[in-house]
């Protein structure tokens, strides 16, 4: 897993305090459909390096974040810039799906 | 047809659920100074009561104020009407396009007077007049304006300890008065769904509501009831850490930082608490994020701020929202601060503004919408902290919005309404008799509350006093008053829904069960004869009319006279008393002007000693701490005597033709009161 997993902590950390534009996965470890978004990510990760963050939750072990997001099944994929909320895709999303949010949140 | 006016400009000056009895109390303790002095300027019966049209509900005694009409010819029976495809499913009614009387504002507007129809539950949206000197704000709900449509957000209490390790988020938490707001110590009692029902508001004054969707609710016991849900306070929980400042660009000396959570978790905001020269924390500085060097703003112990204006995420949609603050509890060693944010009002919603440059410019010289805390109930510190003084600072707003108007616009009529003391009164008025159900209350605390929103109340009667001095007069009216209950009501003539148990139990109502023998949520439509439903309303489930009807029209009449002998039978479990008052078949209810289609085949009010806060019983009815369901009536200024008591009764339909007489106009179309024309200082 190349992508950094995050707890409560450090997602406040990371995604609100040093305010990059990033994503993060809240994924489970047994979710058949997080196991073919989850690679997509991690080749995804390095055109981006510097640019777009890629993070990890893991939503059994960090089951506070996913109560406060009021997610609804995983995976989904929660965008983030200044260390505001920039909207989410969820499912068995593809590449271009995730591009075209990334371009959308840093273009905004 | 004009007649020679009495006074060129008229306030009429609303207030939901003000009880005269109740304030003739706080008047003979000197508490209410204002309106002493109205009552002194002007006229009133010796116990300031109006004879109150039924049912005793808003929309149609609002309605009969506006039009001068009775419930069974205005057509606005409840807050609901039926839905026309089932017996137990209600539509939205708060829409002035359902009302089949004339309102007295589109006469005021249409002979030339400039009118001013502000948040009037009853009839008064959408406006029903062409008239450019017709304008209208809101009137689609009883809460305050925009409460229906603009809502963004939910009202939240953050508390933050140094004990506390990680920010966590619980979404409306309906938790016991008394028990902290820890999550981890209400976890077994958090029922974190995957559909959080949050739109309440919406479903019953929103947009989908006012496109006419069906709402289909159930009253089935006690749980089901208004006090018992109005009671049980929900509101988002945000635990954070409390600790040392770090990471911040300019945190000044000495700070702790803590995490604010709103949009349903998804938006936060650093916030530090600050020492003042003494060393102890005594504000709450709130940040966009750390690096800001400004905070948005700084709180200080003991005040209610409002028109804060944040970003607010709802839907994926990011709008700004209007929200209020204060500090609960801020500890000054800095071990614990406790913050209430309010729910977040949309500002940039003018839809039911007319004209919507209204809105703008109230904005502008006014302020910001400030938001009602719907939080209180059991939980009597949050009463006193947020959800009192909330109300205090919406009344200030309304009443300068009102005088700003006023004085700048030209108006000459104005019809206003506010809804203080009924929105405490539904949540927490019963709480002033301590019931077996609720001995975890004290009442003499909740009494104090009643006696607090009558205050507050004085302070906005007030506001307009000046009025009088400048040629206006003012009709001080009510809708209905609230009793403190003396007993548990029975599950009859809650006008929320459906009520099954009492119509149950004697056989006429039959619910579906499942397979385990658990009564479901849902009528079996092939053995129901009749239902009750709204505030005092039976139908007959009637072949040829109702869709699943069952009841042979020949066998009609002599199925009423079962239900109604039943009815007067029928013994509340608790005491072992009569719960019904009055049963009437349809013909019978144009007595009390609740006929028609809209009122049931059988009408009934549920007994003085037995009823609810307002809705179910007569309007003459009494309850405990000398409360009644009666509205109040004093009138002041040109064209009213002053000083004057009257013996007349004073009814709810008799209002609008007496603005009519004081305006010189025409009287409303449907009109079936009369101008109290022995308080007038010239026969007309």
């Amino acid at each position: 897993m190349s992508l950094q997993q995050l707890d409560t902590n450090l997602f406040e950390e990371i995604i609100y305090d040093n305010a990059e534009p990033c994503l993060v996965i809240f994924s489970r470890k047994n979710c058949h459909v997080c196991k073919e978004v989850l690679p997509m990510l991690e080749e995804l990760k390095p055109r981006y390096e510097g640019k777009f963050g890629f993070y990890y939750v893991d939503v059994e072990e960090s089951k506070n974040l996913f109560e406060r997001f009021s997610l609804k099944g995983v995976p989904q994929i929660l965008f983030f810039n200044h260390g505001m909320y920039k909207g989410k895709v969820a499912g068995k999303v593809d590449e271009d799906q995730v591009e075209e949010k990334i371009a959308e949140v840093l273009g905004a | 047809m004009m007649r020679k006016p009495l006074t060129n400009k008229v306030l009429v000056l609303g207030v939901d659920g003000m009880d005269p009895r109740i304030s003739r109390k706080y008047l003979a303790e000197g508490k209410m100074p204002n309106l002493q002095k109205l009552i002194n300027r002007g006229a009133a019966r010796e116990d300031l009561r109006l004879l109150g049209a039924i049912p005793t509900i808003t929309p149609p005694c609002w309605t009969t104020l506006a039009t001068g009409a009775y419930p069974g010819t205005h057509g606005i029976t409840c807050y609901w009407r039926q839905s026309p495809e089932s017996l137990d499913a209600v539509v939205y009614n708060m829409d002035s396009r359902n009302c089949t009387a004339e309102q007295v504002w589109n006469i005021t507007a249409e002979a030339g007077i400039k009118t001013l129809v502000w948040h009037w539950p009853g009839s008064s949206w959408p406006p029903t007049s062409q008239s450019p000197n017709l304008n209208v704000v809101d009137g689609t709900q009883p809460g305050s304006v925009n409460m229906g449509i603009a809502q963004l957000d939910w009202e939240k209490i953050i508390v933050a300890t140094p004990d506390i390790k990680e920010v966590r988020y619980a979404p409306r938490v309906e938790k016991p008065a008394g028990v902290g707001c820890i999550i981890t110590d209400l976890e077994d009692t958090l029922d974190i769904k995957d559909e959080v029902d949050d739109e309440m508001m919406e479903l019953w004054w929103g947009d989908k509501a006012r496109q006419g969707g069906e709402i289909r609710t159930y009253v089935m016991d006690d749980e089901d009831t208004e006090v018992v849900i109005g009671s049980k306070v929900a509101y988002d929980i945000v635990n954070s850490p409390l600790r040392e400042a770090t990471g911040w660009a300019n945190a000044p000396e000495g700070a702790k930082e803590f995490t604010i959570l709103t949009s349903g978790g998804v938006m936060r905001r650093p916030a530090l608490i600050l020492k003042n020269e003494a060393g102890e924390y005594d504000r709450v500085a709130i940040y966009k994020n750390k690096k800001e060097t400004e905070p948005m703003l700084v709180l200080k112990k003991g005040e209610m701020v409002t028109g804060i204006i944040d970003d607010v995420i709802k839907n994926e949609v990011t709008k700004k929202g209007c929200r209020s603050m204060k500090i609960l509890e801020l500890d000054p060693a800095g071990n614990i601060v406790r913050l209430w944010i309010s729910n977040a009002l949309d500002i940039s919603n003018d839809q039911l503004w007319h004209p919507k440059e209204l809105y703008k410019e109230i904005v502008e010289n006014v302020g910001h919408v400030p938001p009602v805390s719907l939080i209180g109930g059991e939980d009597d510190e949050l009463v006193r902290e947020i959800f009192e003084p909330s109300w205090a600072l919406y009344n200030k707003w309304q009443a300068d919005c009102m005088n700003y108007l006023i004085k700048t616009k030209g108006y000459r009529a104005v019809f206003s309404h506010l809804h203080n003391i009924d929105c405490a009164g539904h949540q927490l008025w019963h709480l002033a008799k301590t019931l077996p159900e609720w001995s975890h209350t004290d009442e003499k605390t909740y009494q104090g509350f009643i006696e607090k929103f009558y205050l507050q109340t004085d302070d906005y009667i007030g506001e307009f006093l000046h009025l009088l001095d400048e040629g206006w007069t003012i009709l001080l009216v009510s809708d209905h008053g609230l009793i403190v209950g003396e007993n548990v009501p029975p599950i009859l003539g809650e006008y929320g829904g459906l009520n099954t148990k009492v119509m149950e139990e004697l056989g006429y109502t039959v619910l579906k069960k499942d397979e385990n023998g658990n009564t479901l949520r849902e009528v079996d439509w092939e053995k129901t004869r009749a239902v009750q439903i709204r505030s005092n309303y039976i139908y007959i489930n009637l072949k040829g009319r109702d869709k699943y009807g069952i009841v042979d029209p020949k066998d009609k009449y002599e199925l009423e006279e079962q239900i109604i002998n039943d009815l007067y039978n029928y013994r509340d479990h608790r005491t072992g008393r009569r719960v019904v008052g009055i049963c009437l078949r349809n013909k019978d209810a144009m007595l009390l002007g609740t006929h028609g289609p809209e009122c049931g085949d059988i009408f009934f009010t549920i007994e003085e000693g037995h009823n609810r806060l307002h809705g179910d019983s007569l309007s003459t009815s009494e309850g405990y701490f000398d409360t009644s369901v009666s509205p109040i009536f004093v009138a002041a200024g040109p064209g009213i005597k002053e000083g004057f008591v009257t013996d007349r009764i004073i009814r709810q339909v008799d209002v609008a033709p007496t603005v009519s007489a004081l305006l010189g106009i025409r009287y409303p179309a449907q009109c079936e009161g009369a101008p109290v024309y022995q308080i007038l200082t010239e026969d007309i």
